[in-house]
This record gives C-alpha cells, sequence and structure tokens, in this order.
C-alpha cells in the first residue's frame, strides 16, 4: 500500500493507569477505503485504542497520523483532528436535549459553521441514509436503541469524516435491534467509506472487514483477513475466544 | 383622609420598590449561580476555590446578617451602598450561592458520555458546556432555581433592615401609626402570597413548556 493510501496511522502507543498496562505498544495502520476490525476479550484496550487514536484518552507514548498530519503533535489543534474523525459510542451518546435531526446538524452548525438551513439538509440526507428521515423530530428517549445507534451513525456521518470508529456499536442493542445497525455499517463499508471497527459481531467482520486485529493484553497479538483468523487461530487465547463467541452467538450472524 | 386612602397607596409604592428590587436581583443572581457553577466544575483550582468559597461564606450567614454587613459594616472600610442597592447586592449574592449548588450538581449528573460525543465532534471544551451540558443541567436544575426564587421573593421582605421603604417596611410604619395589625399585616400577606402563587403557577408552565423526553426530573 503507498503512502498516500494510508489515512490512519498509529505507533507503538502505550497508555498505563497506575499499575495497569493498559496499552503496550499498539502499531497499525488502515488504508482509505479499508474496515479493520478489531477485537478480543473485554479489559484487552480495545477502547482505550480508540480513544488514543482521537486523544479523547491522551496516550503516554507513541504517535497517530491522520492523512499524514501528527494527531499526537503539541502544536496540531486536535478539535480540527476530531472533526474529520467519526465517532460511535457504545453506549450511542445521543444529546438527550435535541431530537435526532438537531443530534446530527448540531456538529456541523456550532463546529463547522455551516448555516442552519444548509445543516438541516445535510442532516435529513444523513438520516435518510440510516432510514429514519421520518424520525427526525423525536428525541433520544423516543428511539428504541437501534434507531439511537443508527442517529449517532449520522451524526457522524454529517461531518464528512475521513474514518469513522465503532467502538462496540451493537454491544449495549437487544439481539433484535442488532442487524438495522449492522447492515447501516455493511452499506457503508460497501461504499468504501474507512472504518476501525471493535466489535464481537464475527459475521459482520467475516463479511466486510478487511483485516482483523486481535488484542490481548494491550497487545495485538494476531492479525489477518477475519475469516483466516477465526478458522485458523495461531495462539491459544484466540482460539478459545472464538470459540465462546460461536457458542455465545451461534455462527450465523 | 380615612386610614385606607393613606395607606393603600404607600403599599403600592413599596411594592414597586419591592418588585425593582427582585427585576434586579433575580436575573442577576441566576447568572451568577450559572458562572459559580461553572467556576466549580470546570474552574482551575484557584477559580474553582474561589467560587467555592462564595458559596461557603453565603450559604453560610443568614440573610439578614448579610444585609446588616453590607450596609453597616462595608462604610467602616470605606465601601457604601446606598440601602436599595445594598439589599439587591445581600440578595443577589444569597440566591445566587443557593441556586449554584443546583447548577452544579446538575452539571454533575450529566452523564460523561455527552461530553465524549461533544468532544469527539471536533467541539471546545467551552463549546461542549454552553451546547450540550449547560442546556441539559438547567433543565435539571430549574425546579431548585424556581424554589429560591420563590425564597428571594418572600425574603425580600427582609430589605427593611437596612432602611429601603419596600412594602414591609411600609407595612411596619403603618402599624407603628395606626396599630391596624389585622389589616395592615393581612394586606402585606396577601400580596406576598399572589407574587410566590404567581411565580410558581409561571415557573410550572415554563417547566411544561421547557419539558423534554428522558430529561424529566423526578418528582
Amino acid at each position: 500500500m503507498s503512502e498516500a493510501e494510508i489515512v490512519l496511522k498509529a505507533e507503538n502507543l502505550r497508555k498505563r493507569y497506575g499499575e495497569h498496562e493498559v496499552l503496550r505498544g499498539i502499531s497499525f495502520e488502515v488504508g482509505r477505503g479499508e474496515t479493520k476490525i478489531m477485537c478480543g476479550p473485554s479489559g484487552s484496550g480495545k477502547s482505550t485504542a480508540l480513544r488514543c487514536l482521537n486523544l479523547l484518552t491522551t496516550p503516554d507514548e507513541g504517535r497517530v497520523w491522520l492523512e499524514g498530519t501528527d494527531v499526537t503533535a503539541p502544536s496540531t489543534d486536535i478539535n480540527k483532528i476530531r472533526q474529520k474523525i467519526g465517532f460511535v459510542f457504545q453506549e450511542f451518546n445521543l444529546f438527550n436535549h435535541l431530537n435526532a435531526l438537531k443530534n446530527v446538524s448540531i456538529g456541523l452548525e456550532k463546529v463547522r459553521k455551516i448555516g442552519k438551513d444548509e445543516a438541516r439538509k445535510i442532516a435529513l440526507e444523513q438520516l435518510r441514509r440510516v432510514g429514519l428521515e421520518e424520525h427526525a423530530e423525536k428525541y433520544p428517549a423516543e428511539l428504541s436503541g437501534g434507531q439511537k445507534q443508527r442517529v449517532a451513525v449520522a451524526r457522524a456521518l454529517a461531518m464528512s469524516p475521513v474514518i469513522v470508529f465503532y467502538d462496540e456499536p451493537t454491544s449495549a442493542l437487544d439481539p433484535h435491534l442488532i442487524g438495522e445497525v449492522l447492515e447501516v455499517m455493511k452499506e457503508l463499508a460497501r461504499e468504501k467509506m474507512t472504518s476501525l471497527v471493535v466489535t464481537h459481531e464475527m459475521g459482520f467482520a467475516q463479511s466486510v472487514g478487511d483485516e482483523m486485529m486481535f488484542m490481548v493484553d494491550g497487545r495485538i497479538v494476531e492479525r489477518g483477513t477475519p475469516r483466516e483468523l477465526i478458522s485458523h487461530p495461531q495462539y491459544e487465547v484466540t482460539k478459545s475466544f472464538f470459540e465462546r463467541i460461536q457458542e455465545l452467538y451461534g455462527s450465523e450472524r | 383622609m380615612s386610614f385606607w386612602d393613606t395607606f393603600l397607596p404607600s403599599l403600592l409604592q413599596g411594592w414597586l420598590i419591592t418588585l425593582a428590587m427582585l427585576a434586579l436581583a433575580i436575573p442577576i443572581s441566576v447568572t451568577l449561580a450559572i458562572s459559580l457553577a461553572i467556576g466549580r466544575v470546570y474552574g482551575k483550582r484557584p477559580v474553582s476555590l474561589l467560587a467555592a468559597g462564595f458559596v461557603g461564606l453565603f450559604r453560610g450567614l443568614p440573610l439578614i446578617v448579610t444585609l446588616l454587613i453590607i450596609f453597616f459594616a462595608l462604610p467602616k472600610v470605606g465601601v457604601y451602598f446606598a440601602p436599595f442597592w445594598a439589599a439587591v447586592l445581600g440578595f443577589i449574592f444569597c440566591s445566587g450561592a443557593y441556586q449554584s449548588e443546583y447548577v452544579r450538581a446538575a452539571i454533575r449528573s450529566i452523564d460523561m458520555g455527552q461530553s465524549l460525543a461533544a468532544r469527539s465532534l471536533g467541539m471546545s471544551k467551552f463549546r461542549e458546556v454552553i451546547h450540550i451540558i449547560l442546556p441539559q443541567a438547567l433543565i435539571r436544575a430549574f425546579p431548585g432555581i424556581s424554589n429560591e426564587i420563590i425564597y428571594l421573593i418572600l425574603y425580600s421582605s427582609l430589605a427593611y433592615v437596612v432602611g429601603v421603604s419596600e412594602m414591609f417596611a411600609v407595612s411596619k410604619h403603618f402599624n407603628s401609626l395606626y396599630f391596624r395589625s389585622i389589616e395592615i399585616f393581612s394586606a402585606a400577606a396577601v400580596v406576598y402570597l399572589v407574587m410566590a402563587t404567581t411565580a410558581s403557577v409561571g415557573f410550572r408552565r415554563l417547566e411544561n413548556r421547557l419539558r423534554i423526553p428522558g430529561l424529566e426530573v423526578a418528582r
């Protein structure tokens, strides 16, 4: 892969909380149009890794580049960088005082300084993209979990990000609501939206993931195509992890 | 001239002064409360300590003592206020300190995820607080703030101790001239009751108007 095609690059990210070293040197790249999957047991540092990439958490060591800009350099305006990174949270984190439309348009209005009417137009387009145009006026409390997460995806997309991070986007959802969110994510992956996805949804990983990274204890211990990794894991931890996931979820999804 | 012919116009005049004090003290105390709360939660250590000290001081003094200090003690160190302004200042400090506790608690109650989502959109801390945290916090703090404002309406009667000719001072004055305590204090009581009730109904309506699904305050 040539240098120009790399959207995000992380080099030797480390983070410790007191005695506990959460990240022990994480390095990887995400190329334009790629969907990268990150998985691993809970506590392995996946979420911390995502948050270190846009400095929601400050890494102790290591560097991150977004389209060649050194994100970790002190001179970099991190608010500018974050506008280009969509972030979808496990707990949705929709703004509770704003309806769906405003949730999507507020970043455009207050951060990108786009006029109200134009922001509204873009927000409606993005809500249509995730199939929620008719719910534009509803508040988060009036939406189902799956709808909330789709609004969160629309909110991320509205900023025209160069990459979208998903932090276990379906883990807080009732089983029957997971499908609608995965459908939206799959569609975006097919449209070549660059993304980095922390998930345990193996069906999703296999259908649209270009590469899968398996994390244990703050390290990426294995990587490969999702199919390779799931069917021929090198390590015992990886193997038993996938076996447990299979047991829990069945193999069809 | 009969008693009522002199008393009622004076009472009305006192009431207008009461209203003038409140018209100044209420909006300024709310603004002060929000500033104090933001200072305490988000301010750097000196700012936060200063705000906490301010709140601690004025929550720790009876309003009557605050008023007496402002009007009688401060002049001894060269700071003079006319009675009206001494009272307004005391009201602002006292009510602002109390209200700020509601705002602070409300800010603290907003889920961390709201902040993470705001920052990940590229909002600065300032924008996050203004556009995301405060609107939600103020909805939650609203019942508490309105309660404090109703107290303030009633406690404005304490301005008589620094010599403001507000409604209660007028009543007291007339009582010492005519000794018609029942009529005089009943009249004042009715006006206070009407003011407090009107405010209460108004706040309830506003609260309903501000209601957002999922952000209701538990009753």
